[in-house]
């Protein structure tokens, strides 16, 4: 007869439970955004994105094959320029995305009419609910798109890579000297900013000081005078296109202004800085780079 | 009788056309209870509860344009112009930066539309007596106040919440949730108004005659403004503030059928619901996958038809 040893029966109970929570529970949850539990059976196989952003993180996290449509301006990586468009973020067609089946949406909370992202719930279509607001958001959330795509070996692995990229930043930038610096996110209204925000993220790692962090909204509409009077050493801006600096000219005949001086003016590809995606990397090299320049002209 | 087999048949081809196209075989299949699973959410979910709302809303909108218009013997008139969308969009732009979900919108815009029509009427009542001018006057220096709230509201809102206000503003049937308020309060005002008709006709040739001709003019003025503030409010509440619909389809309406209240508001209803089908119907496929706001289609359709009307009615 075996002996019941105290050891013996914790690992018999605890392996029941286990092979109990397994039976009971086959899913693949994550916790989104908006606290709600997401929950698929199977990884899931025809995935809507509702923004450019989301269409992005899906690439990232190695579930790009799975996505069956996106909205307007999905137009990174290549692949996603071909992907069938449902609508924009904002005005999307719901007779469309029903019919391209999905399995899984992913919304954005910000951007997405609610109305719409909620009927969509309430059709029995599993939504993840994305609001990624500083660098471990977007781990994160490559993360749970890896567990709900299946994918989790990819995007785990290019979630710590995102971060450990982003701590290479900190270590090398944490000593640097402040440059105190306008992002100019658009001409007309003139607005910025502020340290909430991606761009106030990406400026405080490479050592930027945003003149207009402290301001309470996210992207605060500020005057030319503003500006003028904060005087900053660095003049950052993006632009209607990717490649497109106009928007730097009307500061030049400012000549007082520091960053005229020393012709600190430069120009960053807008969807680098301004949407969550590990390609904020590519963003931050290159405010980075633009940083030490003006350091360099000192 | 021909109105409302229009109105029939523009509830049935909004229910047919979208931006999947069904053939009438499958659509016929759902409708008698069969046909695929996704066909039936995209007609029983999505269409239909969507045309309702339209149909209710327009209906809506028309009546209380047509009430406003006698109430104040002004052409000018709509469901509008005493300042009831003003105060609908102020409570539900708030509520949409205070980030509450849409049922609170909906209901933010209803007591704010509401609560603009019992401001109107309290100031204008004032200590002295109760003219129709002074109603107007009043309500469009309001409807003012709003117009400045709302610009306020929208400069200084954060920008990420700028286009749902945006659309909001412009009427969207898109945030229709149910249809069923707004043709609850569609039918039951109907049901009252319709044995006032004789009275609002000797009211529309003005207060003096119709007292004489033994209308109790005060009380029936009221009663016009608190139902079509109430019908406005339901409106607003379905789709936000879609406009050209009150204003217009009531003077269709007198162009084609005279000027018999009898006939003209339950003929509003009817017209009013059905050019806002028709409206919401093109808004939503006509650029599809893009979705456009339903008030733009409603004056793209509405403005040359009443032209021509109005035209040959010289």
């Amino acid at each position: 007869m075996v002996r019941l040893t105290p050891a013996l029966v914790t690992t018999f109970v605890a392996a029941l439970i286990t092979a109990a929570a397994a039976h009971a529970n086959p899913k693949r949850c994550v916790v989104d955004d908006i606290e709600h539990t997401v929950c698929l059976s199977q990884p899931a196989q025809r995935i809507i994105a509702l923004s450019p952003g989301a269409t992005e993180l899906l690439f990232a996290a190695g579930a790009g094959n799975q996505v069956v449509a996106a909205v307007t301006y999905s137009d990174h990586p290549e692949a996603a320029k071909a992907l069938p468009r449902i609508g924009s973020y904002n005005r999307f067609d719901m007779e469309a995305i029903l019919a391209a089946r999905p399995d899984l949406i992913i919304a954005w909370k910000e951007g997405n009419p609610r109305e719409q992202v909620l009927q969509l719930r309430e059709l029995g279509i599993p939504v993840y609910h994305g609001d990624q607001r500083d660098f471990k958001d977007i781990a994160t959330t490559l993360n749970r798109l890896g567990v709900l795509a299946g994918t989790e070996m990819q995007a785990n692995t290019r979630a710590a890579h995102f971060l450990e990229a982003i701590e290479h930043y900190r270590q090398r930038y944490s000593k640097a000297a402040k440059v105190p610096t306008f992002y100019q996110v658009w001409i007309n209204p003139l607005m910025t900013a502020n340290n909430q925000h991606f761009i106030g993220h990406a400026l405080a790692l490479c050592g930027g000081e945003n003149i207009f962090g402290e301001l309470p909204r996210l992207t605060p509409r500020i005057s030319e005078e503003a500006v003028l009077s904060a005087n900053p050493e660095v003049i950052i801006a993006g632009g209607m296109g990717e490649d497109d600096p106009s928007w730097l000219e009307p500061w030049r005949t400012y000549r007082n202004l520091l960053a005229v001086q020393r012709n600190n003016l430069f120009f960053v590809p807008p969807s680098t800085l301004q949407r969550p995606s590990p390609r904020l990397l590519d963003g931050i090299e290159q405010l980075c780079a633009h940083l030490d320049t003006a350091r360099g002209r000192r | 009788m021909l109105l409302a087999s229009a109105t029939l048949g523009c509830i049935a081809v909004s229910v047919a056309v979208g931006s999947v196209s069904l053939s009438l075989a499958d659509v016929w299949a759902v409708l008698t209870g069969k046909g695929e699973p996704l066909h039936r959410t995209l007609i029983l979910d999505l269409r239909l509860p969507r045309a309702l709302a339209a149909f209710a809303t327009g209906g809506l909108l028309a009546v209380a344009g047509a009430l406003m218009q006698v109430l104040l013997r002004n052409p000018l008139a709509d469901p509008y112009v005493l300042g009831l969308s003003g105060g609908a969009a102020v409570a539900a732009l708030l509520s949409m930066l205070a980030d509450y979900p849409p049922v609170v919108v909906s209901i933010a815009a209803f007591m704010g539309a509401l609560g603009s029509a019992v401001l109107v009427f309290g100031l204008s009542h004032g200590r002295g007596s109760w003219t129709t001018t002074r109603l107007l006057l009043t309500g469009v220096v309001i409807s003012s106040g709003w117009g400045a709230v709302i610009t306020f509201m929208l400069a200084i809102g954060p920008t990420e919440r700028l286009p749902g206000m945006l659309y909001w503003l412009m009427g969207d049937l898109a945030y229709a949730r149910s249809p069923w308020p707004a043709l609850i309060v569609l039918g039951l005002t109907s049901l009252i108004l319709l044995p006032l008709g004789r009275s609002l006709n000797v009211l529309s040739r003005g207060p003096l005659q119709a007292a004489a001709l033994g209308v109790a003019v005060r009380p029936l003025e009221w009663s016009i403004y608190g139902s079509a503030s109430l019908l406005t409010a339901s409106a607003v509440t379905t789709a936000g503030s879609i406009g050209f619909v009150g204003l217009v389809v009531p003077h269709m309406l007198r162009l084609v059928l005279g000027n018999d209240q009898r006939l003209i508001l339950p003929a509003a209803a009817l017209a009013g619901g059905a050019l806002l089908v028709l409206a919401d119907t093109v808004a939503r496929t006509a650029i599809a996958p893009e979705q456009l706001p339903a008030g733009v289609i409603t004056a793209l359709l509405g403005v040359p038809t009443f032209l021509y009307l109005l035209y040959r009615s010289r």
